[in-house]
């Protein structure tokens, strides 16, 4: 299992392509990571890369606790080929893995010497096992899985055969206590003595429990306890499903390249990394989805119907100073009708008042709600008129009635959607504490309240509103109720609001109402920051970069957070981001009926070299702080 | 089992906290009976611990809820009320400001030791103490003796440099009070009151880890007038 992490780790931050390897991902899988490691190995060379500190850990790992002078050069791993690593959840199932090229299988199977051949009924494949690994080799391709049939489906079997047994209440009956510690050798201990405490009352007062929680050894070896069944029934899950996977993979070619023609796109994209994930399937398969399906199977059509298309598609790009994500959410025609309403929203120009230039991150979204409630409406009501099931009826009614008695233009007007947050540094922010005043002649002493000061993240948060009057209606109600709720004609403070120690200034102006913890923002910028304010081209970058936008100068932030605030270890951390930092920006293309883009985009400084060499230097840097 | 956890948890607090102000006051009369009062005080952190207890787990502690700690300090004080010696049991949390007092009233100072030794054992609090037999507190009628056992903190050398910023702005102050003027005392750090009654040892808690010795005290009465 180590391996396996180890080599997952290693292949996400470092990548492979293989020549086939994608040919051979399941149909099940719903999430790849396919990482191209030939266009990645042009940034970072393998020479490199063995250097590095953090991978005398990963060798080590591979060849078993023994370098003995290997290097991941000698793994037997084809790095001329692609590694694709998949995650998939079915109704009854998970599977996981990463499918890789192999150059040299003596050489692989130094790294994967704990696996035993069995035999394989499929021709031209072989099989090797290791617990509940599988690893399975055509050719010059290796399929390394992982198959977990859901704990529920397990359970509920090995529950059934054992009731049959004649045994009653199954050993997991009884809850176990929560871990009161997480990270405490000591308190580790107290738990289990809790438990064995608990056992023992649970089984003196009633004898049969301790009978068929831990059966008694019989006479006969082959019976088995209720954990021995439960691995029994565990072990055939998995044979089956694993029999079923290679059989549709193998025998009848059907693999997800095949069957989903965005993922094959994807894959020819000549870029480090390519992502994709099925939502649509995702949803299909999420826990209670059979309930759905099973009580309302028309409905549960429409919704998959809805859902269909619905894919997540992205690119890892390194540049030479900078690391991309390009991210693309797809989705079907009427969906896309819902998500176009919504991101169809005029910019507020008015946020960009709030954000001051040497705001460190902010975020701005622009949404236009009634929109996209009128247009969902639209396509919810005559999917749930056709549905003739009681309930759903009684649901629909309501729908409709809200529609129709409901003041649509004050609750849109009021919250039309659209919002920005800012995040201002760390300030000393005033606070009350009790102070002890002693008596020179006798030491006696007396309570006094002082102001005290305290670090505090300053942020600022708004939304923006047509309808001013609605909430200073709310305030005044509330002002009238708590006298810690008080206008100051251009804010409301609302004392003691945020940890029950510094107050929650309110500014409801300009078509914005703005909560904020900032004093200086709320006393003295009410209407903006006038000439401080972000301006110009960072003003029109933002205006023009799509219904959502984020920006973050991580030296900035970095360089803003206090010191007392983080232990030792995380401040090391930090010192060492703050030599390799640079500034993320999210943004967002115009949503169309099919998809909409996002970009994120990480830019750094050239004297860092490429963004290989960057990234890998980031993560030496972490792992040596962390040994 | 939970004070164990909650107790956990509180020393790791107070080591987050800047300016945690501890104090305890002894009164001993002249009969030997007594009164004793353990203070804390958190209101300057008041907005890092409602931080901390917004959260699930702190360096791998679980936060307990503000009820838990409620519920804990009611067990506790029963417990200490059926203590033979001890009366008039009385904590007050303030969960506003965080300022915890514990009081109580004691026939002799050993019942008091023996009462918070038998609840140290019993709720298995600090297993690193060296030495339970040993006497914290001794009164002779006319001499009191405070010794302070080692408790097995976290090394001074192992401190982060944050910690111990944290730490030396932290207070411990502990007051002991008579019915009669004390004559002389053994630890030079400490403070005579003007009516002479009362003696005070201050301390930053940086320094009390360091070496507990510090609130280490004789104090000599003036002779009983009859």
């Amino acid at each position: 299992m180590r391996i396996i992490i180890a080599l997952t780790c290693l292949f996400l931050s470092l990548g492979i392509l293989a020549q086939n390897s994608e040919d051979f991902i399941p149909r099940d899988a719903v999430t790849v990571f396919s990482i191209n490691n030939i266009s990645l190995l042009q940034k970072i060379s393998m020479d490199d890369l063995v250097q590095y500190e953090f991978m005398e850990e990963v060798q080590t790992e591979l060849f078993d606790g023994s370098t003995s002078g290997k290097t991941l050069k000698d793994s037997g791993i084809d790095f001329d080929q692609k590694l694709n690593v998949f995650y998939g959840k079915g109704i009854d199932h998970e599977v996981s893995g990463f499918t890789f090229g192999i150059k040299n299988k003596e050489q692989l199977f130094t790294v994967f010497d704990d696996f035993d051949k069995v035999e394989s009924s499929i021709k031209g494949l072989e099989f090797y096992t290791s617990l509940s690994n599988h690893l399975i080799i055509k050719g010059n391709v290796g399929v390394l899985m992982r198959v977990e049939p859901l704990s529920e489906k397990v359970t509920e079997y090995a529950d059934s055969i054992w009731y049959a047994r004649g045994y009653k209440i199954p050993s997991d009956s009884y809850d176990e206590e929560d871990g009161e510690v997480l990270d405490n050798s000591d308190v580790i201990m107290e738990e289990e003595e809790y438990d064995a405490e608990k056992i023992d009352s649970l089984t003196q007062n009633n004898p049969v429990a301790l009978e068929s929680a831990f059966p008694v050894p019989t006479e006969d070896p082959n019976e088995k306890n209720y954990n021995e069944l439960k691995d029994s029934v565990l072990l055939i899950f998995q044979k089956m499903y694993l029999a079923e996977i290679c059989r549709d993979l193998f025998i009848k070619g059907n693999n997800l390249k095949k069957s989903d023609l965005q993922f094959a796109n994807q894959l020819t994209h000549k870029t480090e990394g390519v992502f994709y994930m099925d939502n649509s399937r995702n949803l299909k398969k999420a826990q209670g989805a059979w309930y759905f399906q099973t009580m309302f199977p028309s409905l549960y059509s429409e919704v998959n119907e809805l859902y269909s298309g619905n894919i997540i598609l992205g690119d890892l790009v390194l540049n030479s100073n900078s690391i991309q994500l390009k991210l693309e959410s797809n989705y079907g025609d009427v969906l896309g009708s819902i998500y176009e309403k919504l991101n169809d929203a005029k910019f507020d120009k008015s946020v960009l008042k709030y954000i001051h230039q040497n705001s460190p991150a902010h975020f701005t979204y622009n949404v236009n709600l009634r929109e996209a409630y009128e247009q969902a409406y639209k396509i919810v009501v005559p999917i749930l008129e056709k549905q003739k099931d009681a309930r759903i009826s009684s649901s629909l009614l309501t729908l409709e009635l809200f529609n129709e008695f409901i003041n649509k233009d004050a609750l849109f007007g009021t919250y039309k959607g659209s919002m920005f947050g800012t995040f201002n540094g760390i300030k000393k922010v005033k606070t009350r504490k009790i102070e002890y005043i002693y008596d020179e002649k006798t030491f006696e002493f007396s309570e006094k309240e002082v102001e005290g000061e305290e670090d505090m993240p300053l942020f600022a948060f708004g939304l923006s509103t047509d309808r001013k009057d609605i909430p200073d209606k709310i305030l005044s109600h509330i002002s009238r109720l708590t006298s810690q709720c008080k206008n100051y004609g251009k804010y409301w403070k609302f004392d003691n609001a945020i940890l029950e120690s510094i107050p929650l200034y309110m500014i409801n102006r300009n078509g914005l109402f703005i909560f904020t913890n900032d004093e200086d923002l709320a006393i003295n910028h009410a209407d903006g920051f006038g000439s401080e304010a972000i301006s110009g081209k960072a003003a029109r970058h933002i205006k023009n970069n799509g219904f959502m936008f984020a920006h973050v100068d991580w030296s900035k932030t970095i360089e803003r957070l206090p010191r007392e605030m983080f232990t030792t270890e995380q401040n090391d951390l930090l010192d060492a981001m703050r030599e390799k930092t640079g500034i993320m920006e999210l943004v967002s293309s115009k949503t169309t009926k099919q998809k909409t883009s996002f970009d994120i985009v990480y830019d750094f400084s050239e004297q860092y070299g490429n963004s290989g060499k960057y990234i890998l230097d980031l993560v030496n840097s972490i792992y040596v702080l962390s040994k | 089992m939970k004070l164990k956890f909650i107790f956990l948890f509180f020393g790791l607090l107070c080591s987050l906290s800047s300016c945690i102000e501890i104090f305890d006051d002894l009164t001993i009369h002249n009969d030997g009976t007594g009164t004793f009062k353990y203070n804390i005080n958190l209101s300057s952190s008041k907005l890092k611990i409602n931080s901390i207890l917004a959260l699930d787990s702190l360096n791998g502690v679980k936060v307990p809820s503000i009820e838990v700690v409620k519920s804990e300090i009611a067990r506790i004080k029963s417990k200490f009320e059926l203590k033979t010696g001890i009366s008039n049991v009385s904590i007050e949390s303030n969960f506003t400001d965080f300022i915890f007092k514990m009081k109580c009233d004691f026939t002799n100072v050993s019942s008091l030791q023996s009462a918070i030794k038998e609840i140290v054992t019993e709720e298995n609090l600090l297993k690193d103490i060296d030495d339970l037999s040993h006497n914290w507190v001794s009164w002779e009628g006319q001499k009191l003796t405070r010794n302070i056992p080692d408790i097995s903190f976290k090394k001074t050398k192992e401190l982060t440099a944050n910690e111990i910023e944290l730490l030396t702005q932290g207070k411990y102050t502990s007051i002991t009070r008579f019915d009669r003027p004390i004559e002389k005392f053994d630890n030079q750090t400490g403070k005579l009151s003007a009516s002479k009654m009362a003696i005070m040892l201050q301390t930053n808690t940086y320094s009390l880890l360091q070496n507990a010795k510090l609130l280490e005290n004789t104090i000599y009465l003036s002779p009983l007038k009859n």
